[in-house]
């Protein structure tokens, strides 16, 4: 019983934060930002923690997804709904152009490839005079669906939020299935999976794929939210983050990714304007620590403090 | 077109420097140092800082150098040799905290806005009959011959560096010999971050200083790296060279494809060449 009540209690104030902030907006879009940032999060963690494959061109898929949905729906007047859906696919195909080199490269290999691959892609749309170039996407509307359009803070993040919940209930029921066990014992052992008879190139090139899509999706909520775009958005720098993220967050874990973008987005606000760069400082600090101390990041920690605590309840009861 | 391959030898010259950074720390301590390019840039503003306070720019070449050592050496004592129970990729990831942080201090301190660096030796360019050569380049040309060369004296006819290659070649018969691998180590992170310094400071004059100006010059090092094998220090300098005057040719020739084109030669390296062009064995791809 104890169990259902924490996670009801959550959600009840998730559904509340809109009502807490109601007169400052910009802390709800940062907020919102922070959702986004977990939809990607959450992706890069399929593929790194999960699947045991490294990635540093997740921003790229974001790109894609942002600019597929943002053109297919001011130049087309496609709805939302399919247009975000379009971009995550879109993302979701070029993960597999990219999953299959990734059949050949490890570690270290994979890394540098999957760097030149998004550099590349970032490249590519600043020569494409369609998308705007150098220049960037301007006046992107905002996601519309059935006539509604979402373009108040407070109604982003609850759509936001849905797509976030969505996300984790279908990568939490993905996990659980056989596709999932797959990636687990991939990660673990390639030799033993193999022995096992998973074929690896085929869940190598799927974990690219949803972990793409992801992103692709993300990237089209953020390109209707900012209304902007450009391609230095999409950079290396921004594939480092989704990294720091998700390792800072938990690798592996559910909720992880969810919980570094919430640092990751909210911490360099309360340093000021002055000091924001001082944030990287600290997440390069509390990246390496974790690294050092914390293979689960700091949802490991979270979980030992509440190991300590139940252990002391149950200490008090007997 | 003489010309276009001198210049394309200066700044692969830059590319030669950071990639044997980089395949020196990967070939001996098994880490991909993601923070090379990062580190010369912190280096470079260290440098910035004396010139600021009325330093000659020429002599802040032996100050990066010797902050570099230091720098490698403490990062290697401090952070890699105690994480070396972690796996390869987490040591990888290091070096990418270690960027974070090297980007932030910067950022805090210098801000965000694109510096002026002075050139190193001040002075119109040089002209050799038809061949016209920037003062900088002619000291990246010579810098980067002089510092191979102390660097092939060290590799082989050092006790150091012999044993550094002993390490690259077989770790565990290294530690049954005896050699003190945790020292070898820490001398090579040390020789490569002074590398990165070097390296800094020479991109620094030619680009303007702000704190990613180092991204672009590590991406080419990686290519230059891979192109020459990636567990070859000979390799990595020819890499890094030809890289230079191939990406010279081909922004004068094709500029359509001048940014993608070392991107994707990474790629396609990796996939249809794996051993590069000087890797001597199977690196594993691990």
């Amino acid at each position: 019983m104890k169990k259902k009540i924490l996670p009801f209690l959550l959600l009840v104030l998730a559904l509340l934060i809109p009502l807490v902030f109601n007169a400052r907006p910009s802390i709800v879009a940062y907020i919102n930002l922070a959702i986004i940032y977990a939809v990607s999060a959450v992706g890069l963690n399929l593929l790194l923690g999960v699947a045991g494959q490294i990635s540093l061109g997740h921003a790229a898929f974001m790109g894609i997804g942002g600019y597929t949905s943002a053109i297919l729906m001011m130049r087309y007047g496609v709805p939302s709904i399919v247009s975000v859906l379009a971009g995550g696919l879109l993302a979701g195909l070029f993960g597999l152009l990219i999953g299959f080199p990734a059949l050949r490269l490890k570690g270290f290999y994979l890394a540098i490839a999957t760097m030149a691959l998004g550099t590349a892609v970032t490249d590519v749309i600043k020569r494409m005079e369609v998308l705007g170039a150098d220049r960037g996407l301007t006046n992107i509307p905002p996601i519309t669906i059935f006539g509604y359009q979402f373009s108040s803070e407070f109604a982003k993040y609850y759509l936001y939020l849905a797509i976030l919940l969505l996300t984790i209930f279908l990568v939490n029921n993905l996990l659980k299935s056989k596709t999932g066990m797959a990636f687990r014992a991939m990660r673990d052992s390639e030799v033993a999976a193999k022995v096992f008879g998973i074929n690896i190139s085929y869940y190598k090139v799927l974990a690219f794929v949803i972990s793409s899509f992801l992103a692709g999706v993300a990237g089209a909520m953020y390109g209707h939210s900012l209304s902007y775009l450009h391609p230095d958005m999409f950079g290396f720098g921004l594939s480092i983050e989704f990294l720091a993220i998700t390792i800072i967050g938990g690798i592996g874990t559910l909720w992880g990714p969810v919980l570094g973008s919430a640092l990751w987005i909210i911490v360099p606000r309360l340093f000021g304007t002055k000091l924001e760069a001082m944030a990287g400082v600290l997440f390069g600090v509390i990246l390496i620590l974790v690294v050092l101390f914390l293979p689960q990041g700091l949802s490991e920690l979270i979980m030992r403090i509440n190991k300590l605590f139940s252990r002391k309840e149950e200490g008090e009861r007997s | 077109m003489f010309n276009l391959i001198l210049r394309g030898l200066a700044t692969g010259s830059i590319y030669s420097l950071t990639a044997v950074g980089i395949v020196l720390i990967l070939s001996t301590t098994n880490v991909m140092n993601f923070a090379q390019g990062d580190t010369g840039m912190f280096l470079t503003y260290i440098a910035f800082f004396f010139i600021l306070r009325g330093i000659v720019p020429s002599l802040t070449l032996p100050i990066v150098i010797v902050a570099g050592a230091v720098l490698g050496y403490v990062v290697y004592k401090g952070l890699i040799s105690k994480a070396k129970k972690s796996s390869h990729l987490g040591m990888m990831i290091i070096t990418l905290g270690l960027t974070m942080i090297f980007e932030g201090i910067v950022a805090t301190f210098f801000g965000n806005i694109p510096l002026l660096f002075p050139p190193l030796i001040p002075g119109d360019p040089v002209h050799f009959g038809s061949v016209i050569l920037d003062r900088q380049d002619i000291l990246c040309l010579v810098t980067a011959l002089v510092v191979f060369g102390i660097l092939s004296f060290i590799l082989y006819r050092t006790k150091i560096g012999i044993a550094a290659r002993s390490i690259a070649d077989d770790e565990y018969a290294s530690r049954v010999l005896g050699i003190p691998i945790d020292r070898i180590h820490s001398f090579i992170w040390a020789i490569s971050f002074g590398l990165a310094g070097l390296a800094g400071i020479m991109t620094a004059p030619r680009l303007s200083l702000q704190p990613l100006f180092m991204v672009v010059v590590q991406l080419k090092a990686f290519t230059a790296a891979v192109l020459g094998g990636m567990n070859s220090v000979t390799g990595a300098i020819w890499g890094g060279l030809i890289l230079g005057v191939m990406e010279n040719l081909v922004a004068y020739y094709v500029p359509a494809i001048k940014e993608s084109f070392s991107l994707l030669l990474i790629v396609a390296i990796l996939l249809f060449l794996p051993n590069g062009l000087f890797g001597s064995r199977e690196a594993g791809r691990s």
